[in-house]
């Protein structure tokens, strides 16, 4: 009984052993952004490396934005993720609500075809619509960014599958009380669905925020970039800037990491239900 | 099939039992939901559509179409004209085309040594990244799902954290912490007394960096699935395997493993699905060097496509990519599948 109990406690103990290990894994870039980002450029190449960060990243900042316009990115990347998710939320949870809660004709096969398309790859899709953007003169355009995965067929599934539970009594009981047909929809079936919308945002959002082989193909002029795009920029430029680079990049990630902290229920929920990968 | 195995789990889970049983019982007695505009059910859908039909069915079909053809040029000729009364369409044809038939498959497949390269390279990412992030995943959710592991929810948070860094931006961190003379990696290892390693100066370094950034970025996300699929495993299965004097070992093996397969299925195929369509990360971290040793298949179709201008060839690659995609998942989903049921 001792001998089982003594390696019942190694057994624990080896565990958070190895819990800690993966932490220390996982936290060390996430460190080393923030020493790179706050430390000047002078001290990278010093011996042995900076281990501790410094004040320097409002400084690093200015030099940055001295020589890429980084805000400038910021904003492009504000202004797609948030117009590419509101138009695909709207999309995706009315043809969703249609798939859920209506008969009609050919329901079925339209929705298993949505479905098959789930696993077509972007790679398939981004020469053709580079031709088609290059055609109607759409290159460097919010749109062009903005419009091609709106229709998103993760999207429809998930908001089918969750409207699915919406109590048929729920939408009878409204439609007694008079209300139209397109109330029902965004009087009753949207704030239910919030949670699910969440969910759905964070993927939308994320996924449109850290695009990158899309939008380097679309806009070509610096003014248009996203962020992706401008840290790319900054890795090929002549000269790397370390410092800079790390300050972008937290500029970056930190906003995510916001959401994250705040919103992790609904962050696992939008991972766990569907693994969409750009 | 994936999806249906993770549907069939959440569907016995008894939460979502009991949501259908009130779903069934509201149902009872209430007329069908007949719309009382005809028609409006295809409102609905129809904006969806119409995107969908043109950013994504389209491409899809044009790019197999484009694959036998070169691409010569930005076309101005008329493609379609439609006349309705009094107005006039006219859809332009997209680019000037010349036929070229199976020719670029036929060069992709028995003469084009780069891209017999970016697939080596993209198969040793799969290859070695993929067991090992899987592994390290699964050992992970294993232990934070043991009772006695405290901060449970701490510890999921801060092993999930990459989940929410950019691919571009986690990327750049990499480039830095495995550079070769001011890398972070390079100093611990002279630290600990070991010669440093040309991270990104060698074909070998700079394809395990890849791997070791993927996994990283991964890792959480992985565990996070696998984690949730662990709590669905039949808290009794574990009591009756106990009664009958399972080992730790035994536990795993015959109880945990087999209820985890669907969720493990999804998780490898997604995996593979994912370091197939690996490029923002060469394109960061090694650039798809030294001397094409990280070039993998997506970056070959951009270099192709968009620095070469080759918009056939490229389309032909990428065709192979998704025929080279559907089959592993065909195959993993055949061989790792239904065998228990």
């Amino acid at each position: 009984m001792r001998e089982e109990e003594r390696n019942e406690a190694l057994w624990r103990f080896g565990a958070y052993i190895f819990l800690m290990v993966i932490v220390v894994l996982v936290l060390i870039p996430l460190y080393w952004m923030i020493v790179a980002a706050t430390i000047p450029q002078s001290e990278f190449f010093s011996w042995p490396p900076r281990l501790i960060p410094g004040l320097q990243w409002f400084d690093n900042f200015q030099a940055l934005q001295e020589n890429v316009d980084f805000l400038n990115s910021i904003g492009n990347s504000i202004i797609i993720a948030v117009a590419y998710t509101a138009l695909s939320l709207v999309l995706c949870s009315m043809a969703g609500f249609a798939f859920a809660k209506y008969e009609f004709r050919f329901k079925e096969p339209l929705f298993y075809f949505i479905l098959a398309t789930l696993v077509l790859p972007i790679q398939l899709l981004i020469i053709p619509l580079f031709l088609l953007m290059v055609q109607i003169g759409w290159t460097n355009s919010y749109l062009a960014v903005i419009l091609p995965w709106a229709a998103n067929p993760l999207g429809i599934f998930l908001m089918r599958q969750n409207m699915q539970a919406i109590p048929e009594s729920l939408l009878e009981s409204a439609r007694m009380d008079g209300a139209t047909e397109f109330q029902l929809y965004y009087k009753i079936a949207l704030p239910t669905m919030l949670p699910s919308l969440a969910a759905l945002s964070i993927i939308l959002f994320l996924n449109q925020w850290q695009a990158f082989l899309y939008p380097l193909v679309i806009l070509q002029d610096p003014q248009m970039y996203t962020i992706p795009l401008a840290l790319a920029e900054l890795v090929g430029q002549q000269r790397v800037y370390f410092d800079q680079i790390m300050v972008a990049t937290s500029l970056a990630v930190t906003p995510i990491f916001v959401v994250f902290l705040t919103m992790q229920q609904y962050f696992i929920k939008g991972i766990l239900s569907g693994s969409v990968k750009q | 099939m994936v999806l249906a195995a993770i549907q069939s789990r959440v569907r016995s889970s008894t939460a979502y039992r009991q949501l259908s049983d009130q779903v069934r019982y509201t149902r009872q007695g209430i007329s069908d939901n007949v719309p009382t505009i005809p028609g409006l059910p295809y409102a609905y859908i129809s904006p969806f559509f119409i995107l969908f039909g043109v950013f994504l069915l389209f491409p899809t079909l044009y790019t197999l179409y484009l694959s036998f053809f070169n691409y010569v040029g930005v076309s101005n000729d008329i493609l379609l004209q439609i006349q309705a009364g009094p107005l006039t369409v006219s859809i332009p044809a997209i680019a000037n085309l010349e036929f070229v038939g199976l020719s670029h498959y036929e060069r992709l497949i028995f003469r084009d040594s780069l891209f017999h390269t970016s697939l080596f390279n993209t198969s040793f990412i799969f290859l070695v990244q993929v067991p090992l992030m899987v592994g390290l995943g699964l050992a992970t959710a294993l232990v934070l799902d043991s009772k006695f592991i405290r901060a449970k929810g701490l510890f999921r948070t801060l092993i999930a954290l990459p989940v929410a860094t950019g691919l571009v931006a986690y990327s750049t961190i990499f480039l830095l912490l495995f550079n070769d003379q001011v890398g972070l990696i390079n100093y611990a290892l002279v630290q600990l007394g070991l010669s440093p390693v040309a991270w990104l100066g060698s074909a070998w370094g700079a394809r395990i960096t890849l791997v070791i950034a993927v996994t990283w970025r991964w890792l959480g996300y992985n565990m996070i699935i696998l984690l949730a699929g662990l709590q669905t495993v039949p808290q009794q299965l574990y009591e009756a395997a106990e009664i009958d004097g399972a080992s730790r070992w035994q536990k795993f093996r015959y109880v945990t493993l087999p209820q985890l397969r669907p969720v493990l299925l999804f998780v490898v195929v997604s995996s593979t699905i994912g370091t197939f369509q690996i490029f923002s990360e060469p394109y960061v971290i090694t650039g798809g060097g030294p001397s094409n040793a990280t070039i993998t298949i997506v970056q070959y179709i951009y270099n192709q496509a968009f620095l070469q201008l080759n918009l056939g060839y490229a389309s032909a690659v990428s065709v192979i990519l998704v025929l080279i995609v559907s089959a592993m998942s065909i195959v993993q989903i055949h061989y790792g599948g239904d065998q228990d049921a």
